[in-house]
């Protein structure tokens, strides 16, 4: 097959994502333990990840930058390309959410907090981390059947940022905890936000890499197809 | 862009000739229906139906042998003119059928002038070559004038101004595809068909043809066959891929659409397999 090489340093290409993403993900599920845990210590050992990740997200960028430089690539090895920077980018900034988050436990720990918040805060961090794996899984397999389901699972997360808000400005029964907690707390909901989302994208940019269409536009193409075959 | 109605003007009527004085003018599209072409038994080409869009450039790709020089020689009347070749389907400039019985090919390849590969000037001056078809057509306006507009056209005048007597064989390669460009210019046509004009130029060279058609489009309708897919992406609004299915087969026009749309998410698996160097 010829421009084999040039296939070759594409396909390390997007293994070197698919680490750099399985990475952040990991840094999640420590965030999700330490959201339950409440454990400062090993918050505070985790501080620092997301230098790393933005060092890696760099090399990616460049070598991105090299192979359009040297290939001049179009159609697919473009969008390949194209998706390859806008999700490493997207892994990048869940890392440093991430880091926020730790640094928010390890500063707080010993504070008082509102444990019916507290609770919306770890469900929130699972429904967050497992949408973040999700766009990566759907990403790493090209799967963009499963993209239709981000949505929907997106929803469900933002159904609990409404909960955890609504805890944040009104108080549980059993306390309101330090005013210092809740302000580091309503940021953690709104930082958990921001990582569902960047999972939702990574599944997006999925969805324009195989289709070379936009989300949404597939999105609605598909239901007409659907809708279509209930004519039949 | 160059969407500038009006009143195209005639040779020799405009003045001045460089581009920024001069009104720009529109010229006239093609529509395409159903082409076939043979040689003889053999056909080379199979059911092409497309438009080609007024003062744009649309490029041609594809493998070798898929019928883009057979195709693009239909669309003046120079198929033909190969013992045994024919086409048939309709072939329409603006709205007059090129193949109908009292069209003239002569006049029709006048109107859609060709450019080929290899620079082809004659063994005459720089000067005679830009003015001789004019004058066999039987322009009477300033004669030194029309030369210096088509030069200047085809961005060649600067490089040539002081020595118009030398032979135009005297040019480098670049300059004498130039040279022909400007031959063309001179009678005014509506389309330029070029067949891999750029192929035996060096880069520099190269990239002069490919800035002059950037120009050239703002009052001509531009049509040209390439190898080089980047050259393809680089000047085109509009992309045709010809592909050939099975070893044998005619060749046939694959896919057609904006040349952005080719060359970021074709519709066909072969497109996209060809212009990403996949293809063989
Ligand atoms: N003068 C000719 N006589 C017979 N067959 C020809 C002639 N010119 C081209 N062909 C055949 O027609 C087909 C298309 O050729 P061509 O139009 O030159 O393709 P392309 O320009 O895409 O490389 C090829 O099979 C070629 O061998
Ligand atoms: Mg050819």
């Amino acid at each position: 097959m010829p421009r084999e090489t040039f296939q070759q340093e594409l396909d390390r290409l997007v293994e070197e994502v698919v680490e750099l993403g399985r990475e952040v993900e990991s840094c999640l599920d420590t965030m999700v333990e330490v959201l339950q845990s409440h454990d400062a210590g090993v918050a505070g050992r985790e501080l620092g990840v997301d230098s790393r990740y933005k060092e890696r997200g760099a090399e990616i960028d460049e070598e991105c930058m090299v192979l359009q430089a040297r290939q001049a690539p179009v159609a697919r090895d473009l969008r390949l390309i194209y998706t390859v920077q806008a999700v490493t980018n997207h892994l990048v900034r869940a890392g440093t959410l991430c880091e926020h988050i730790y640094r928010a436990v390890s500063e707080t720990a010993d504070a008082e907090r509102d444990p019916d918040l507290d609770t919306a805060l770890f469900e929130m961090s699972r429904g967050a981390r497992d949408l973040f794996r999700e766009g990566l899984n759907i990403f790493e397999a090209r799967d963009i059947d499963r993209a239709r389901s981000l949505e929907a699972e997106d929803d469900k997360v933002d159904l609990l940022y409404s909960e955890a808000m609504n805890l944040a400005v009104n108080p549980g029964k059993e306390g309101a905890g330090s005013p210092e907690w809740r302000v580091r707390a309503a940021l953690t909901v709104h930082y958990l936000e921001r990582i569902a989302d960047h999972g939702v994208d990574i599944g997006g940019r999925t969805v324009f890499l195989v289709t070379g269409e936009r989300m949404e536009s597939a999105m609605r193409q598909y239901r007409d197809r659907k809708l279509d075959q209930y004519d039949d | 862009m160059s969407e500038v109605s009006g009143e195209r003007s005639g040779v020799g009527r405009d003045q001045g000739g460089q581009a920024s004085t001069v009104p720009k003018t529109s010229a006239l599209g093609m529509k395409i229906e159903d082409l076939s072409a043979y040689y003889g038994s053999f056909k080379a080409v199979t059911n092409v139906s497309l438009e080609i869009q007024p003062n744009r450039v649309t490029a041609l790709i594809g493998p070798s042998g898929c019928g883009k020089s057979t195709f693009i020689r239909c669309l003046n009347r120079m198929h033909e003119v190969i013992p045994t070749a024919y086409a048939e389907g309709c072939v329409k400039l603006g709205d007059q059928d090129i193949y109908a019985k009292d069209t003239d090919p002569v006049t029709i390849r006048r109107r859609i002038g060709m450019v080929f590969q290899k620079p082809n000037p004659f063994s005459k001056s720089i000067y005679e070559n830009v003015a001789w078809g004019a004058r066999i057509n039987g322009y009477k306006g300033d004669m030194d004038e029309l030369v210096e507009r088509s030069l200047k056209r085809a961005a060649l005048w600067d490089e040539v101004k002081d020595k118009l007597k030398k032979s135009g064989l005297d040019l480098s390669g670049g300059q004498q595809q130039r040279l022909v460009i400007a031959r063309t210019l001179a009678v005014e046509p509506e389309v330029i068909l070029m067949d891999e004009p750029a192929s035996a130029l060096d880069p520099v060279s190269t990239q002069k043809i490919e800035d002059t058609m950037q120009e050239l489009k703002e009052r001509y309708t531009v049509v040209i066959v390439t190898h080089n897919m980047q050259q393809a992406a680089r000047i085109s609004d509009y992309t045709g891929f010809f592909y050939i299915e099975n070893m044998g087969d005619p060749g046939r026009l694959w896919e057609f659409d904006e040349t952005t749309k080719i060359f970021s998410s074709p519709s066909r698996k072969e497109t996209e397999d060809y212009v990403t160097g996949r293809f063989g």
